[in-house]
């Protein structure tokens, strides 16, 4: 039994001049939900590509379920379910013949499974409606449902929360879990809702321009960010001038809505509450924090990065 | 390979481009008898031929390359064609059940005018109309093996353009003008010359003329049958290998 469904090594990918992948060296392993995290064109989707055999490697290899050669591979592909860039749907088909079409390609013996999955999404009262003139949030759950078509061990999701209303989203997050936890699913989920990934993920890589800068686990994450103390009070200025002179630091950020964040004083916070109330200033809001994925994100890459 | 067939059949039968083109095709061939000047008609093999052969051989030959837009290029454009691809199934079986029943709906297409409008030609006018048999066979016969060589031949365009507009586009006008295209080819470079006499686009329209050609000599026999086949064989292993390693955006 492998550890990892999924590993590659120096796995790169050339497109004319530009490295779309390079040297990426990924590991996930059996069980776990893999955040992939990354901006627009920084890797993601060629990687998932590049595993589904829609692409081929310019550099490097990949083993998927411990095979890396066709056409061991081939069969390896079989116990995947894969969303790349989007469900793809015959537009002209219900979600049921839609269901049906790659029942039939993946060679799963048995109709039932085309109910069963159907009701799994929550699609199952769709009858005669064509997948043209579904939302897009029922078009991600087909597309959903057809990556789940064939019960395999190993989900490739991009961005498969796109376009889902608040209430979609918290159901396809129960149903990953879901999948995980009582299945066995392993899944590789990217998506640019950060928050959503957050609660939803036990590891993550980050990538950018190519290059996996990290690989890191939820509890990993959790210790390497920056914990702080939110602070709102009635005069920011004055706040910031007593952090200053009272507890010798410079060490705080001012956000734009005057909430302020003090970092390394979340273990003696009624050192700082005392400063502050000696100076008359009322605290509205005070409460130890930590940074979310997205500032852990931002600040990897180093910064926020524009066009 | 059969699961890929039944998934090519079952997009097949529900391609609403193939049915509409059915559709028309059924209606022009039961209504279209009900135009011609009934005293004037010619009888058995002429009539076949004139009436019904001609229009096939010029027109609706054509007709396949729309449905190679939506049935091949659509699957690119929609994105669909990701899931077949990293379905895990070897890629030169993906491309050969597509081929294949890609040919069988060109084939079908092909083959609704010279079955129902003589069919109902004999209804109006009765049943003098009908061409000998042997012409008659031998025609349906030519007729599907010519759709399945054109289909292989609009099968490898098809996964090269990946845009069903575009593909149409390109079809339409290069079954049309291939012929003409051919023939000054060969006739500015003499050695491809024999080459492009035998080729598919140069030989469909002898279709018309079997009855008059007597017994097939060996020559005929190559001509008629075993180019369409070479046809086949040689576009389906230049698509299978191009689709082999093609990246599906």
């Amino acid at each position: 039994m492998n550890e990892y469904v999924l590993k590659t090594s120096q796995l790169s990918k050339k497109y004319q001049n530009k490295m779309a992948l390079d040297q990426v060296n990924l590991a996930i392993k059996e069980g776990s939900i893999y955040g992939f995290i990354g901006q627009n064109g920084a890797g993601k989707s060629t990687l998932i590509r590049l595993i589904a055999g829609l692409a081929f490697p310019t550099a490097g290899t990949f083993e998927l379920f411990g095979v890396g050669h066709e056409p061991e591979l081939h069969e390896a592909r079989k116990r995947i379910g894969t969303i790349i860039e989007g469900p793809a749907l015959y537009p002209n088909m219900t979600a049921a013949e839609n269901l049906e079409a790659h029942r039939l390609l993946k060679g799963i013996p048995g109709k039932e499974c085309v109910e069963k999955t159907l009701a799994l999404v929550g699609l199952q009262d769709t009858e005669k409606k064509k997948a043209k003139n579904f939302s897009l949030g029922m078009k991600q759950r087909l597309g959903l449902a057809i990556a789940l078509l064939g019960d395999p061990e190993f989900l490739i999701l991009d961005e498969p929360i796109n376009g889902l209303d608040p209430m979609g989203v918290v159901e396809i997050r129960e149903l990953l879990k879901k999948l995980n936890q009582e299945y066995g699913i392993t899944i590789l989920i990217s998506s640019h809702i950060l928050s959503e990934l957050h609660l939803l993920a036990t590891h993550y890589g980050i990538i950018h321009n190519g290059e996996l800068l990290e690989q890191l686990t939820a509890q990993e994450l959790n210790e390497k960010s920056q914990h702080y103390l939110h602070i709102k009070v009635d005069n920011p200025e004055k706040c910031a001038s007593i952090i200053e002179s009272k507890l010798a630091t410079n060490n705080f950020e001012v956000m734009p809505n005057g909430v302020i964040k003090l970092f390394g004083f979340v273990d003696v916070p009624g050192k700082v509450s005392q400063a502050l109330t000696n100076e008359g200033l009322v605290i509205e809001q005070f409460m130890p924090m930590g940074e979310d994925l997205e500032a852990y994100f931002t600040k990897r890459i180093g910064g926020v990065h524009h066009g | 390979m059969g699961n890929l067939l039944k998934t090519e059949w079952y997009k097949l039968r529900k391609d609403r481009s193939f049915w509409v083109l059915l559709l028309i095709l059924f209606g022009f061939a039961v209504f279209y008898p009900l135009l011609i000047n009934p005293d004037a008609l010619p009888t058995g093999n002429d009539f076949y031929r004139g009436h019904i052969l001609s229009i096939n051989t010029d027109i609706i030959r054509l007709f396949p390359a729309i449905l190679a837009g939506f049935f091949i290029s659509s699957e690119y454009s929609l994105g669909t064609m990701k899931s077949i691809a990293s379905s895990g199934n070897s890629r030169i079986r993906l491309y050969f059940a597509k081929l294949t029943i890609f040919s069988i709906g060109s084939a079908i297409i092909m083959l609704v005018l010279p079955i129902f409008m003589l069919g109902a030609s004999l209804i109006y006018f009765g049943f003098n109309l009908m061409p000998d048999w042997p012409f008659f066979l031998q025609t349906i016969g030519l007729i599907a093996l010519y759709a399945v060589a054109f289909a292989s031949i609009m099968a490898f365009f098809s996964t090269i353009l990946t845009d069903s507009g575009k593909s149409i586009a390109f079809l339409i006008l290069f079954i049309a003008l291939g012929g003409s295209l051919l023939e000054y080819i060969g006739s500015k470079i003499s050695f491809l010359e024999p080459l492009i006499l035998h080729s598919i686009f140069m030989t469909q329209p002898s279709i018309l003329l079997i009855d008059q050609v007597g017994q097939w000599s060996g020559e005929d026999v190559v001509t008629y049958i075993v180019v369409p086949i070479v046809t086949f064989i040689v576009f389906g292993i230049l698509g299978s290998l191009l689709y082999r390693k093609k990246e599906i955006k």
